[in-house]
């Protein structure tokens, strides 16, 4: 029957392996198990076997595709260049197509509408408030449950960035469009107090359009590929006419480098200017637009979201930041996924929470008890698998901090640029 | 990409059924595979050939690998053993149903830092040992272009080599002891931790035997002292023959490199485009040197390697300047087979030894006949111990161009054979080279090796098939490949 959809697999994507096994190493599903086939070699040998119709998509296709994280590390370690998270997310879009299944039809439905929805998403955000105060989150499925234990002490009515504009300091560069994100806004807003602060001073004017939505990337990753297309050519349309798109959720700002293909021309401008926030920030670091501060605030444990390291290769980012607050950058023993992934820690809850206490031991080894994270979803994993003595937050967040401080106290400790 | 012969038959017999029972009855059904996609997944190795798989296994122990030997012996399937299945020569190839047993699981590691040794699972990845071994400043010499991803088992079984066995050897010897279940499923242990075990040494024998005569499960591994100092040079030609006469100048001057190694043109151009190393892509060769060894030994050393590829009309010779660069460099080397999917999404690389002195009459012939075939070909060479490794980039898709690869590594083979060399550096011989053993081997040879293969698995029980062609021994009673088992 092989595939029906325009997304699956293509045949140039799928030739380029060669079978080397280099990528094999570097899957935490291969590590956890030594299973050839939950590895992405031999991910792309089933889609082989289906492109080449010699089996068809059935039970043990869709348990071999839905075990992957979509994290992306074989891309990162393999010479011969497979673009596999995209031909993953060919294969998702195939089950989507080929498996009729109530379970995944209710999820894109509730999930997508949800994440896309910023009303249902605040008054999500107000009944989660409400269970927590209450301890009614205990009657909750445990996945769910597990899944928000690393959430931050939200207000029960969040202020939003959306509709904002906020001039550039000094010299403007351009214009920076903000995407908002899904539970971003709500959940994170200290994030993007420190981002709106550092591109103003980093030489930008921020705008975030109303008009915005969710980036699609869940969407896109689970197999809603309508969803994902039609959220896509939304968000074309709203953030136009700017010169950067920013986005500070790692998983986010990797979909928006991929617009090109969920919306076409559009998509492919819109994808040239996608930024993450650490890059920006960390260009204007370089550059002397923002300073260096000489502060010595200690270690903090950097950990790499997978959307950043292997899909985006920012690796450098990140720590020139936390440099620059004051802190001694210290790498974690790997470079694996902390398990959260997206939707993942809701659908294998026991990978996932392996994964996280794996993290979570590589971060005790440090010593540092503060941890620097560039992405929501690792962030929460993070903080729900380590004591409440850790603090976790995004890189520009500790920066923004320091430079503030230092605002405050004036300058004198800080020298700026070189 | 592989076209398919076809797809697997689909396994309804009582004898199928009533293993697949057993063996789920033993390790769960987590760790038995038995449906048609998985069973497909694990039909192939990192080489182009494709075989059947009745069921795979993965076992967490020794005793459960007895046990699977048991039932399989029971049911008498074969019995493939497969580490990471990153093996070129089809060594994990089953060639016929086969019970499929994946040590991957097997990853325990017990270092003896006074002894310099560790006990070491057989699913143990090479570069995973070494990483666990650096705090104590040791590590495992073997390193194969795949270390980040082979198993020690893996290793074990072909004898694997790599850049730096040059000066290290390979890992026959770095073993001191295995762990084997054999056809009866017995466990042995053969070898021991004295420097000269008395006895025969049968350890000697199963180190390279690639899963033929029983199922390693455990090794026993020298560890070896992390150099106190490194140098690597890169040096580029404008001629093969230049590059080539470095090599000989080097070995002649007395030195003998941690590693030395040689990539021609096409293979630079390849891995520049994957590392962006600042390999120079204009050169006709590559030379990687490296010199380890006390500090002002390397010194001198380095000293004299770049003085012999002057002499021989280096157009560049560039020293490393720290370890980023040297890994750097060393990562374009090592990822060199898998840079060539960037050129032709199907490689097939050779493995043959060569008299260094040869190396440049045989490039030649061997880029003769890559024209002949009209094949895209490049080369890497362990140019210390004369490994060279050619490598043919094409499209399985297009038609019969499968023969023309096959018929082409023959032939190379043979003018490897003709100039002094061998059929197989570290690859193994598995199903790739097979056939061509009688080019090295006579009769009386093949036969002594059939025998003892016969006496450690008279029923040919452990991976059949492989290394010995079929009629190597005397009224051979060896199963026949079944038609059309692989394409």
């Amino acid at each position: 029957m092989g595939w029906v959809t325009a997304e699956a697999p293509r045949p140039a994507e799928l030739s380029a392996c060669v079978d080397c096994g280099l990528c094999l190493p570097h899957c935490p599903t291969y590590r956890l198990t030594g299973d050839e086939t939950a590895s992405p070699r031999g991910r792309i040998a089933a889609m082989r076997a289906v492109a080449g119709d010699l089996v068809p998509i059935d039970d043990a296709f869709e348990d071999m595709m839905s075990f992957c994280l979509q994290c992306r590390a074989c891309e990162a370690a393999c010479p011969s260049l497979v673009p596999f998270g995209r031909a993953m997310e060919g294969a998702r879009a195939e089950l989507t197509a080929q498996r009729p299944d109530p379970v995944r039809r209710t999820r894109h439905a509730l999930l997508g509408r949800l994440v896309s929805t910023p009303v249902l998403l605040r008054l999500a955000t107000r009944a989660i408030g409400l269970a927590r105060r209450s301890g009614a989150l205990r009657i909750v499925p445990s996945a769910l449950r597990s899944s928000l234990a690393g959430m931050r002490d939200v207000p029960s009515t969040p202020p939003t960035i959306r509709g904002a504009v906020h001039l550039a300091q000094g010299e403007e560069r351009g214009t920076a469009a903000l995407l908002a994100g899904c539970v971003m806004d709500p959940w994170f807003g200290g994030v993007h107090e420190a981002t709106i602060e550092l591109l103003k001073r980093a030489g930008y004017r921020v705008v975030v359009p109303t008009t915005q939505t969710c980036c699609g990337a869940l969407a896109a990753h689970d197999g809603d590929t309508r969803r994902a297309r039609r959220l896509a050519v939304r968000n074309v349309r709203a953030l136009q006419a700017v010169d950067l798109v920013i986005s500070n959720a790692a998983g986010c700002s990797a979909h928006l480098k991929e617009y090109a293909e969920w919306a076409g021309d559009g998509g492919a401008i819109l994808a040239d200017r996608a930024r993450d926030v650490t890059e920006v920030v960390a260009a204007a670091i370089a550059d002397g637009r923002l300073p260096k501060l000489s502060m010595n605030r200690g270690a903090v444990a950097v950990q790499d979201p997978c959307h950043l390291r292997h899909a985006q290769r920012i690796v450098d980012a990140p720590r020139v930041i936390v440099a620059a607050a004051g802190y001694q950058p210290v790498d974690l023993t790997d470079d694996q996924c902390c398990g959260a992934a997206g939707l993942y820690s809701m659908l294998f809850p026991e990978t996932s929470n392996e994964l996280g206490e794996n993290k979570a031991a590589q971060i005790r080894v440090t010593g540092s008890t503060v941890v620097a994270s560039a992405n929501p979803g690792c962030e929460m994993q993070v903080r729900a698998h380590l004591e409440n003595w850790y603090s976790v937050a995004h890189p520009v967040e500790l920066y923004w901090d320091a430079v503030r401080e230092n605002e405050t106290l004036g300058p004198g400790t800080d020298s700026r640029g070189e | 990409m592989i076209p398919f012969s076809r797809a697997q038959p689909v396994m309804a017999s009582v004898w199928h059924v009533t293993l697949v029972r057993e063996l789920k009855d033993l390790l769960g059904e987590e760790r038995v595979l038995s449906d048609p996609l998985r069973r497909h997944v694990y039909g192939k190795d990192g080489g182009i050939r494709r075989g059947d798989v009745a069921v795979v296994t993965l076992p967490a122990t020794v005793g459960e690998v007895a046990e699977i030997v048991r039932i399989a012996a029971r049911h008498e399937i074969p019995v493939v053993p497969r580490g990471a299945g990153t093996g070129l020569a089809g060594g994990a190839v089953p060639t016929s149903p086969s019970v499929v047993v994946s040590l991957t699981r097997l990853t325990e590691i017990e270092v003896d830092t006074e002894s310099r040794t560790a006990w070491v699972g057989a699913g143990v990845l090479n570069l995973d040992l070494s990483e666990h071994t650096a705090p104590f400043g040791l590590h495992f010499a073997p390193d194969p272009s795949s270390q980040a991803a082979c198993t020690i088992g893996g290793n074990v079984a072909n004898n694997s080599g790599g850049p730096h066995c040059l000066a290290e050897g390979s890992t026959v010897n770095h073993v001191l002891a295995v762990e084997m279940v054999n056809a009866t499923g017995e466990v042995l242990m053969l070898g021991g931790d004295a420097p000269d075990p008395i006895g025969l040494d049968v350890r000697g024998i199963v180190v390279g035997s690639e899963g033929t005569l029983g199922i390693v499960t455990r090794a026993l591994v020298k560890l070896t002292p992390n150099p106190p100092a490194a140098r690597t040079l890169l040096a580029a030609y404008e001629r093969v023959e230049d590059a080539a006469a470095t090599v000989s100048g080097i070995i002649a001057a007395g030195i003998v490199p941690a590693a030395l190694e040689m990539m021609d043109q096409p293979m630079t151009i390849a891995v520049e485009r994957f590392v962006g190393a600042g390999f120079p892509t204009d050169a006709a060769a590559v030379l990687l040197a490296e010199v380890t060894g006390h500090p002002a030994a390397v010194t001198a050393e380095a000293e004299l390697v770049r003085t012999v590829a002057e002499s021989n009309h280096a157009t560049q010779i560039r020293v490393a300047a720290d370890q980023a660069e040297r890994d750097l460099l060393w990562k374009g080397r090592k990822a060199a087979f898998g840079a060539v999917a960037q050129l032709a999404p199907d490689y097939y690389l050779h493995d043959t030894v060569v008299p260094r002195t040869k190396l440049v009459d045989v490039l030649v012939k061997v880029y003769e006949i890559a024209d002949r075939y009209d094949l895209a070909i490049m080369n890497v060479f362990h140019a210390g111990d004369g490994n060279l490794h050619p490598l043919m980039a094409f499209d399985a898709s297009e038609e019969g161009v499968l023969d023309r690869v096959h018929a082409a590594a023959d032939e190379v083979a043979r003018v490897c054979v003709e100039a002094g060399g061998s059929l197989s550096g570290e690859h193994g011989i598995g199903l790739e080279k097979r056939d061509l053993m009688p080019l090295v081997f006579s009769e009386v040879d093949l036969d002594a090796q059939a025998r003892l293969v016969e006496a450690f698995d008279p029923n040919k029980l452990f991976n059949p098939d492989k290394v010995l062609p079929t009629g190597s021994r005397c009224f051979d009673l060896g199963r026949p490949i079944p038609e059309g088992t692989w394409i």
